[in-house]
């Protein structure tokens, strides 16, 4: 009965197949600097709540920024990604448990809030290296510099015309962005990148995660 | 013995006109590059451009003109130069004077037929009345029917290059930029400008429209040279600049948006970059004049700064023997350039003690030159220097109002009414020293700088004014306004004299500055001549709109690279491994057939069948207020619906029209799934939006598009309960899981499935909703488990037919923008007593009215005759009274059905209509009852 | 290009917004006339000058925004989120 065990997959076509946690994923490494890669297996967890309230303090991070902390199931990233809206990445496989520890931490503040998993509803791309931020600039009319867009920043705005979370997240002191955006536009936004980066010699890697 | 150098090669040898190194000059003599023009072999250094290459070779006619196909030859010898179009491979109108030699290019002259020598169109300046002003809005007025032979008449006359049909795989490319500081031009303001800016703090964008920074610098005298090389080496160490040459800003938008056309990157053909700038700086120097006389295009005839290029950037003698008309220090300053460069001057005509030319004469190239003392002087070169236009496009398009200056003979720059965000720096300002242009645009620099935002105390301005200059428009004689249009003074005059008698009649009437070069050289000298004629003043006369773009873009750089968003569902790789057909749907591509939909739709209809239909938009609703949402959008109600229940809905606008349909399932106590149309997923969820945010922010309800956060496959037709039973933990039994139920379960080992009975099709079926990641799992299982019951996947055609056989209309198929409620055969859904729902007046009033058409079955009396959607159904005294609105061959019933929208009064079951096809012939339909295929609904509640 | 400056996310270029129309008053659906509906539906002002209208910023927050612009010139004076008032 293997070949019935549930395989689950990204939405971006894979080139190296590997299975890993039930997911199928991509083996191919990048060698140069600048790389896309699809993040789309980390838990993605959606919470709704008052913008302004205890649920923002129990989240601990508001509109525009992003944290990193422990909601009880691992290293969580917390992103204040709307008014009164969150999204919070954590390690493949914990979505369930993120949800439920959310939500109950959430229940205590007596606030109307909605806690979604919402792992397989979307595409997580991250794009990474020196000149990340001039491949943006090929797609998307924000302004991506330090001064304005720091490591930590957090916005949705449109990208190569598909609304998307942009997510500034850096690796090590390079520039990283995580791109979040619905499940069955991440084929479509990785094509718009890798044609937007290909003067700069961006490339295809592997599933990273969140570490 | 001839003064003119010769234009062939071959029998005569060539006549170089290259001088020996200059000091500035942009050519690399240590290799040549080939190339060809109109066929023979030339060579170029690198840096030449393609007219400097030629004009080194001695070559003097470069093109006929646009509409007279008078020879032309160099004029300004850089971007402008309209006598410098050439074909260069398959690219049309290649700025000759701009673009650089490439290895291999073939360059050809443009306007010619059958060649540059012998131009047989040259006739009409010989019939010039054949094109008197106005001449095309004046002769081809009538008969009309005669309009596609004139056409083809005109378009021989005015070819203007030839393109491709064909372009290739050319990269055309986009790029936003966020300069704190953006300076148009790259002279010695520009740069001073970019400077100070950078200093202060700004990231600053640099735009130069040349292959070089410097302007006029970089054909001045050793001191302009020294000065180039300091500030080059200045813009070069400072990080905060980023320059761009072979690039001009193509306008000024709102909020300071700025385009870039980008021209000279490897492997791109063209950039446009949309930048969004602090402040602006416009620095672009001046635009020397022409001056209007008899015989003024003829080759050899160049402005003052035509020959300083020529001479000293690219090493080039102009002429053999020259006179010079000038009136301004420039002027003289290419007198002392030709006499450097070994070029005989014959006469300088000084304009400030109003001497100056009235004629040339010569065919094919300048002879003689007749002063207004009546002198005439053999020259093969006139060169005048009388005036300079300021480009203040960019200003125009930031809400400046340049003033005419008559004492300066040009416009200058308005501080009053230029926005806070748009400053300018150097000439277009006014003039001075190199020192003292670039004392001002560093002040500039460093205030652009502060009101972009990087701090700082006000900065002064030093003032900087226009110099006195005598107003040299025309001589008089009459002679070319326009050299891209051929436009002459006399058209301007004549213009006038019929009636148009202002400066924006003018232009459309005779055309002028509507050409390549877009005013830029020509529109001071036609609002000159329109102003002499109407007895006005320049300042009372006014300029034409300078609008944007400043320079040519491509279509290519507009476009950029293509950003048209298409959509997968996860099953797509497994629907294109086993040949379905693609269909566009919106941003979707879906199956539409996987080979043969009535093959199909038959399996649906007596076994089972699996459909895709992930782009169904779904809604995850929750909160305690969502059945009073649902009251509100919806025309039915809501209020009752038990748990583990599904309902069907229709949402109207405000109109009454119908706007959406679907079904809404309640998965828990506050907790909702809402589906859509799979095209108006996206309208239906700003819809609720709207409401719950403008209308009732107090409702507590949380809206999330989870269109494709599942996978959607309907599995459909007698035998699908066997099927999904072998895969599912959920009790699938009638009486478990009855039809219009939902229920939650996992599906082929896939836990959080939703599962709907609801039968679209007509049979019994279950639409389950999978987390998308498992979808082409879930997929594959039931094509492998279902295998042995013969399950057959079908595409969107099959399921079209499905519910036409069934009866269920489609919104924006069968509906329209127009179809209010009650056309749509809801009446029954429609719950008039409920206190509000959107669109309730409007529906109260349709019924009051009860005169709406109707929403029918029709079926042909022939029932092999399929009439195609959206053939006229016609009234007794063969009016309009209806449509076909959707139409299908039914492989259930063997014949065609459809439905229809037709008159009230011819709705009625059994009567018979004419419906006329698109080819004319008139068939007879019979009304029925919508529904086709088991009007009991059995099939499905099985 | 115009800027719009948005309560929640920043200055955004206008074509990450939808304009949604000049706002107004919902007539009560149990007593309109069909004169009053209409006017509603389809009779806007339009003015040259300052208007008070609704933008829905669909690339962005997706917030719907009360915004009060000068047609004349895009001046934007003012622009809150239409549900809790909040502005920047």
């Amino acid at each position: 009965m293997s070949d019935t065990t549930p395989l689950a997959r990204g939405p971006v076509a894979v080139a190296t197949p590997v299975v890993r946690d039930g997911w199928e994923l991509d083996a191919r490494v990048a060698t140069g600097p600048l790389t896309l890669s699809d993040e789309s297996p980390l838990a993605k967890v959606h919470v709704r709540a008052p913008f302004d309230g205890a649920s923002r303090a129990a989240l601990g991070v508001g509109l525009g920024r992003t944290a990193r902390g422990d909601l009880g199931t691992g290293d969580v990233l917390v992103v204040g990604s709307g008014p009164g809206e969150w999204l919070v990445l954590g390690a493949p496989g914990t979505a369930s448990a993120l949800r439920a520890s959310i939500e109950q931490r959430l229940a205590r503040t007596g606030e109307f809030t909605t806690v979604l998993d919402l792992t397989h509803g979307r595409a997580l791309l991250r794009l990474t290296g020196p000149t990340a931020a001039r491949v943006l600039a090929g797609v998307c009319a924000i302004d991506f510099s330090d001064a304005v867009t720091p490591d930590g920043a957090a916005l949705r705005t449109s990208l190569a015309a598909v609304v998307t979370d942009v997510v500034r997240d850096d690796r090590s002191g390079v520039p990283s962005y995580l791109l979040h955006v619905e499940r069955s536009s991440g084929q479509y936004l990785a094509d718009a990148l890798l044609d937007a980066g290909r003067g700069s010699g961006l490339e295809m890697t592997g599933f990273r995660g969140l570490g | 013995m001839s003064l003119l150098p010769t234009t062939r090669r071959g029998a005569d040898a060539p006549v170089s006109m290259r001088l020996g190194p200059q000091p500035g000059e942009v050519i690399d003599r240590r290799r040549t590059i080939p190339f060809t023009w109109n066929g023979e072999d030339h060579r170029a250094f690198p840096g030449d451009t393609i007219a400097s290459a030629l004009a080194a070779a001695g070559v003097r006619v470069f093109s006929r003109s646009y509409k007279y196909h008078r020879p032309r030859g160099l004029l300004t010898a850089d971007y402008l130069d309209p006598g410098a179009f050439f074909q260069v491979g398959d690219e049309p109108n290649v700025r000759g004077a701009h673009r650089l030699v490439e290895p291999g290019m073939e360059v050809s002259s443009q306007n010619t037929w059958p060649s540059l020598k012998y131009d047989v169109k040259a006739v009409n300046q010989l019939a010039g009345r054949f094109l008197a002003t106005g001449f095309y809005y004046k002769t081809f007025i009538k008969p009309e029917p005669l309009w596609p032979l004139y056409e083809k008449v005109l378009r021989r006359f005015v070819h203007a290059g030839a393109i491709t049909p064909d372009p290739g795989e050319a990269f055309y490319d986009h790029r936003h930029a966020h300069p704190d500081v953006l300076v148009a031009g790259g002279g010695p303001a520009g740069m001073a400008a970019a400077l100070a800016a950078a200093r202060a703090g700004a990231s600053v964008m640099l735009v130069e429209e040349n292959h070089q920074l410097g302007g006029h610098l970089r054909w001045g005298d050793a001191a302009d040279l020294a000065a180039l090389g300091e500030l080059r080496a200045q813009v070069a160490a400072e990080t905060g600049i980023e320059v761009l040459t072979d690039s001009v800003v193509t306008g000024r938008y709102d909020d300071n948006w700025v385009g870039i056309a980008q021209r000279n990157l490897p492997g791109v053909a063209e950039r446009l970059i949309k930048a969004r700038a602090g402040t602006l700086v416009v620095a672009p120097g001046l635009i020397e004049r022409p001056y209007v006389f008899a015989g003024n295009d003829l080759p050899g005839v160049m402005l003052s700064t035509a020959v300083r290029r020529l001479v000293n950037l690219y090493a080039v003698r102009p002429g053999q023997r020259a006179v010079v008309m000038s009136a301004n220090p420039e002027g003289d300053l290419a007198v002392a350039d030709l006499e450097r460069a070994g070029v005989e001057v014959a006469a300088v005509l000084d304009a400030r003690e109003r001497r100056g030319v009235v004629r040339a004469h010569g065919r094919g190239g300048l002879r003689a030159v007749e002063t207004n003392e009546g002198r005439r002087i053999e020259a093969d070169l006139l060169v005048t220097a009388t005036g300079w236009t300021a480009p203040t496009s960019l200003l125009n398009q930031s809400g400046d109002r340049p003033v005419y200056e008559p004492t300066a003979a040009r416009f200058r720059p308005d501080p009053a009414r230029m926005p806070d965000n748009v400053l300018a720096a150097g000439e277009i300002v006014g003039d001075a020293t190199v020192e003292a242009i670039v004392e001002h645009a560093d002040a500039v620099g460093r205030e652009a700088a502060r009101r972009a935002g990087r701090g700082g105390p006000a900065v002064t301005i030093p003032s900087l004014a226009p110099r006195p200059h005598p107003e040299l428009f025309t001589a008089g004689t009459g002679g070319f306004v326009d050299l891209c249009e051929d436009v002459s003074a006399k058209d301007i005059t004549t213009a006038v004299a019929e009636g148009y008698d202002s400066v924006e009649l003018v232009k459309r009437y005779t055309t002028v500055t509507m050409g390549p070069t877009q005013g830029k050289l020509e529109t001071v000298n036609a609002v000159a001549l329109v102003a002499a004629a109407t007895g006005k003043s320049i300042a009372e006369t006014g300029t034409t709109t300078w609008r944007p773009v400043y320079a040519p873009v491509t279509l290519g750089a507009l476009a950029g690279r293509p950003h048209e968003p298409v959509r997968h569902s996860p099953m797509q790789p497994w629907h294109d491994r086993h040949g379905a057909t693609p269909l566009v749907a919106g941003q979707w591509i879906r199956p539409e057939h996987y080979g043969d939909p009535a093959a199909e739709v038959r399996a649906v209809r007596t076994g089972v069948g699996i459909i895709d239909v992930t782009p169904i938009g779904k809604l995850d609703l929750r909160g305690p207020d969502v059945p009073k949402l649902l009251n509100l959008l919806y025309v039915n109600k809501w209020s009752k619906l038990g748990l583990g229940r599904v309902r069907y809905g229709v949402m109207c606008a405000e109109d009454g029209v119908v706007m959406d349909d679907g079904v809404t399932g309640r998965l828990g106590e506050d907790h909702y799934l809402m589906s859509t149309t799979s095209s108006g997923a996206a309208t239906v969820w700003e819809w609720v939006e709207n409401w719950l945010q403008t209308a009732h922010p107090d409702w507590q309800v949380h809206v999330t598009p989870v269109t494709t956060a599942y996978a959607s496959i309907n599995i459909a037709g007698p035998r699908s309960r066997e099927l999904l039973g072998r895969l599912t933990d959920v009790d699938l039994s009638a009486d478990a899981f009855g039809y219009m139920n939902v229920r939650q379960g996992s599906v082929a080992g896939v836990d959080d499935c939703v599962l709907w009975r609801i039968g679209f099709t007509g049979e019994l079926s279950y639409e389950i909703h999978v987390p998308a990641s498992y979808g082409l799992h879930v997929w594959e299982q039931l094509m492998a488990r279902g295998a042995d019951l013969g399950v057959t996947p079908f595409g969107v055609e099959a399921q079209r037919i499905l519910r036409l056989e069934k009866g269920h209309f489609i919104v924006a198929q069968d509906t329209d923008g127009l179809t209010q409620g009650y056309t749509a055969g809801i009446d029954g859904l429609i719950k008039l007593d409920k206190d509000d729902f959107v669109g309730l007046p409007e529906l109260r009033w349709q019924r009051e009215r009860d005169e709406h058409a109707h929403l029918v079955g029709v079926r042909p009396l022939d029932g092999s005759i399929v009439p195609p959607e959206a053939s006229q159904i016609l009234d007794s005294s063969g009016g309009i009274a209806g449509r076909i609105t959707s139409s299908r061959m039914s492989p259930t019933l063997g014949r065609s059905i459809g439905l229809a929208q037709i008159d009230r009064e011819l709705a009625a079951v059994g009567t018979r209509v004419t419906v006329r096809l698109p080819d004319g012939r008139d068939i007879t339909v019979e009304i029925t009852d919508a529904v086709h295929v088991d009007p009991e609904g059995e099939r499905q509640r099985v | 290009m115009m800027l719009l400056p948005c309560p929640w996310c920043g200055p955004r270029n206008a074509t990450e917004f939808r304009y949604v129309g000049e706002a107004g008053p919902r007539p009560d659906p149990a007593s309109t006339t069909p004169e009053e509906w209409r006017r509603y539906l389809f009779m806007h002002a339009n003015p040259c000058g300052p208007v008070k209208e609704t933008w829905y910023h669909r690339a962005g927050c997706r917030r719907y925004l009360a915004v009060e612009r000068d047609t004349a010139t895009n001046e934007v004076r003012s622009a809150v989120d239409s549900a809790t008032g909040v502005a920047r």
